[in-house]
């Protein structure tokens, strides 16, 4: 316990955690779009496509996660040009060009001498080294990113779920589908120092879906999923506090962790609410 | 120059190897690909990745680590998915980002992280051994006749579930066979190719041929033979920039490159073949 | 344009999917207060003339006026019921958040339902009859329910021209009822409605003009002289059957 609160008193520690946090709450809230718009895939591919952007990015000098930004927001271009529902509905074009181009990366990144460790920690994440910078890019993104999709919650709900209608009234769900996109772009760039884009994915898409277990309705699930990420942010950050393991993957596996408990307490709460006839608890 | 893969032993193995990819693309990629089940396959290949870091850690044999992963990762998805409230798509989602997670955590446990990771993640081709040569060899077999045998079964299910169903099929165990399938070809291949790269070994040529072909069965040919073709290709460029030009090209992630860019081209191919077609007067 | 501006007018319109003609010939004016039937076996056309009503197939020619103006001028003032099976049932919204969509154009960005839409919106469900069921999820509804919930919100709406694809597909008398009559009464109000079905009985109760449709039309005008034994053969082929009284009836799957 003592190695725990030493550690946790470091100036480096108190800024990964608040950084863990922050990413987890913000990437929670954006999860839910994910879902109401059944875009998990497309949270997979991005972390594909925003690759060679970074690793270009790292041969130039200039910051990772402007070019990983870049390269994501080419993808949500060529999406919105090609019309998301033949790109999302054929999961097999998108999951070819897309590790096409995670493969250039691969390719870029191994030509250059120092490759593999910025490689690990654009994947991975980085949570300890996070520096002031990365905490207040986290702070302002994530606060627009929630502003926006605030200001636009209904119309971006009313979208997901009966496009034509909403098309027939005169919105263009192409348009709402791109921002949340976009949306989801920003949180995974300013998530890249804490989580990595491969690990992404567990903030960007499970605590969305453990808070799903418990709501049927889009703002408490908000309200759950950023909590459930904050959280996993937290647990995480503790673990690799105590253990030496990579902390990004803690924090993951927290999020992973949250959803199974979720599930289990949600199947014990079936249960006992309501004994279905014919159905005899073991 | 084109030739030089064949020279060195070591190359001649992974050419070996790719070709046998090739023909793992062609036999099963062109059923992923008529079931889109490439998001499956993308599990898969990630979920194999702690099972592999689980048995190198623990010094019991890879292959049976990476079948274990993979078979936990299905099950897991076909559990979550019988959920009410979480469709297929989130629990695929789920179990990439947790099995990455956890295969990440163990690997960080030892030292050399970041080069274990490396190697885990994007293969290494060039260093293939005889015994992994094999083992694809065998993985190629086992699939080849178990897809084999209910082959038509599984084109009618990908063309008319409802159907099948109708004529009386078991649907869910015509998936159990194909899944399994997908699992093994992702497992065979994932040592060799690394965790982020197995999808587009076994989908890219099989979409590629789709876009050249309306047929089933010469479409798994095309597939193979795109995929041995890439494999190749990528070898040579590789190899060639390594021994001429001194510039480290990751091997596996070249090949992919150029089945990738196969694949664009059929795909601006297929679109010239259809503008020239198209009929007159329509469009305005 | 003509002096009395008509709900929706279709001249000689031919679509197209993919570049493959699905609709060809479609020639006909619905005035407001009147209500069409586009009548015709699956895949005879339905859908793709309300998506191109809606401007969401291009007409590759021929031209769409709806309420005098272009079919994507005019989105905003139309409202698109789909079929319910086209709507995810997981979809975590309540009853009274589906009809409150009908108001979001009027709300405008960046602004949340007000009273006065709560109001509108639980009285368009009154008048469906299921003002009881309002913070019922949506899934969780019975088909006919969720086809009543659907047309609430476009009693909601407002709109003045409202497209209907197979709302009474799988849908139990008590809530066929409950469409019938609100349609009744948006006409009588002054709407223009066009609805697609293959119930010969459901457009003689409905509708005061039909459309006849099997990728060409064949036959547009007044319920009464439209829907004729001969012209139903014409659309259904062998799937009429003529019945001793007189009438026609068509056999479907």
């Amino acid at each position: 316990m003592s190695r725990l609160l030493d550690t946790m008193s470091t100036g480096f520690f108190r800024r990964a955690l608040l950084e863990a946090v922050l990413v987890g709450a913000v990437a929670g809230l954006v999860g839910v779009h994910v879902l109401l718009r059944r875009l998990p895939f497309f949270v997979v591919t991005m972390s594909h496509a925003t690759f060679p952007g970074v690793v270009v990015a790292g041969a130039l000098g200039v910051s990772l996660v402007l070019g990983g930004f870049g390269a994501g927001l080419v993808l949500v271009a060529v999406i919105v040009v090609l019309d998301r529902q033949r790109v999302v509905a054929d999961a097999t074009v998108t999951g070819v060009v897309l590790s096409g181009a995670f493969a250039f990366g691969v390719v870029l990144a191994s030509a250059r001498a120092s490759g593999s460790r910025d490689l690990t920690a654009y994947m991975v994440g980085s949570v300890l080294t996070v520096t002031r910078g990365d905490i207040v890019a986290t702070v302002v993104l994530g606060a627009l990113v929630v502003l926006v999709l605030a200001a636009l919650h209904k119309e971006l709900v009313f979208a997901a779920f009966d496009p034509q209608a909403a098309q027939a009234q005169g919105y263009r769900p192409g348009m709402l589908d791109a921002l949340v996109m976009v949306a989801v772009l920003v949180t995974m760039s300013v998530a890249i120092p804490a989580v990595g884009t491969l690990l992404a994915l567990a903030l960007l898409v499970v605590p969305a879906l453990t808070a799903r277990l418990f709501t049927d309705r889009a703002v408490p699930a908000m309200v759950v999923a950023a909590s459930a990420g904050a959280g996993a942010g937290f647990v995480g950050m503790v673990v690799s506090a105590l253990w030496p393991v990579a902390a990004g993957a803690a924090v993951a596996l927290a999020s992973g962790g949250g959803f199974l408990v979720a599930l289990v307490v949600r199947g014990l709460v079936d249960r006992v609410g309501r004994p279905a006839p014919g159905r005899v608890p073991a | 120059m084109l030739l030089e893969p064949f020279r060195q032993p070591y190359l001649r193995r992974a050419l070996l190897q790719v070709a046998l990819l090739g023909v793992l693309g062609g036999v099963v990629g062109v059923h992923i690909v008529l079931r889109r089940l490439a998001f499956l396959t993308e599990a898969v290949q990630h979920a194999a990745f702690p099972g592999i870091a689980i048995a190198f850690a623990t010094g019991t044999s890879l292959f049976g680590g990476a079948v274990a992963g993979a078979a936990a990762a299905v099950a897991i998805t076909i559990v979550l998915s019988t959920r009410p409230r979480v469709d297929e798509d989130a629990a695929m989602a789920v179990v990439i980002a947790t099995f990455v997670a956890l295969g990440v955590l163990v690997v960080s446990r030892r030292a050399g992280f970041q080069a274990d990771l490396t190697t885990q993640l994007f293969g290494r081709l060039s260093f293939v051994t005889p015994g992994q040569v094999a083992q694809t060899a065998l993985v190629c077999v086992a699939c080849g006749l178990g897809l084999g045998a209910v082959h038509k079964e599984l084109v009618l299910v990908a063309f008319d579930r409802a159907g099948a169903e109708a004529l009386g099929y078991r649907v869910a165990r015509l998936d159990a066979v194909l899944y399994g399938a997908v699992a093994l070809a992702v497992v065979g291949a994932v040592q060799v190719v690394g965790a982020v790269l197995v999808l587009s070994f076994l989908v890219a040529p099989a979409a590629t041929a789709r876009l050249l072909t309306e047929r089933v069965l010469p479409m798994m040919g095309v597939a193979a033979l795109v995929g041995a073709v890439g494999g190749w290709l990528g070898l040579v460029v590789a190899t060639e920039a390594s021994l001429h030009h001194d510039v480290r090209l990751a091997s596996g992630a070249t090949v992919v490159l150029v089945l990738t860019l196969l694949f664009v081209a059929a795909g601006l191919v297929r679109g010239v073949r259809r503008l020239v077609r198209r009929p007159a007067g329509v469009g305005a | 344009m003509t002096a009395v501006p008509l709900a929706l007018r279709l001249h000689d319109v031919h679509a197209a999917y993919d570049r493959r003609p699905v609709l060809e010939g479609v020639h006909g004016d619905l005035a407001f207060g009147r209500s069409l039937a586009l009548i015709g076996p699956n895949g005879a056309g339905k859908s793709t003339l309300l998506k191109a009503i809606l401007g969401l197939v291009p007409v590759t020619s021929g031209s769409i006026e709806v309420l005098g103006r272009t079919p994507v001028l005019a989105r905003g003032e139309v409202a698109y019921v789909p079929q319910i099976d086209a709507l995810d049932p997981t979809f975590p919204v309540s009853a009274l958040d589906v009809v409150l969509m009908g108001r979001y154009r009027s709300i405008g960005w960046l602004r949340r339902p007000g009273r006065a839409d709560r109001a509108i919106a639980l009285d368009a469900l009154e008048q469906v009859g299921l003002s009881a069921r309002a913070s019922t999820r949506f899934g969780l509804l019975s088909g006919g329910q969720r086809q009543r919930v659907l047309l609430a919100r476009a009693i909601a709406q407002r709109a003045r021209l409202l497209l209907l694809d197979e709302p009474f597909n799988g849908v139990d008398a008590t809530s066929t009822d409950a469409i019938l009559d609100v349609l009744a009464r948006l006409r009588a109000e002054g709407a223009a409605v066009v609805l697609s079905t293959h119930d010969l009985s459901i457009a003689h109760l409905a509708c005061d003009d039909a459309c006849l449709l099997n990728r060409h039309q064949v036959a547009f005008g007044p319920v009464p002289v439209t829907l004729t034994g001969e012209r139903l053969r014409e659309t259904y082929g062998d799937r009429a059957v003529q019945l001793v009284a007189g009438s026609t009836i068509v056999q479907t799957d």
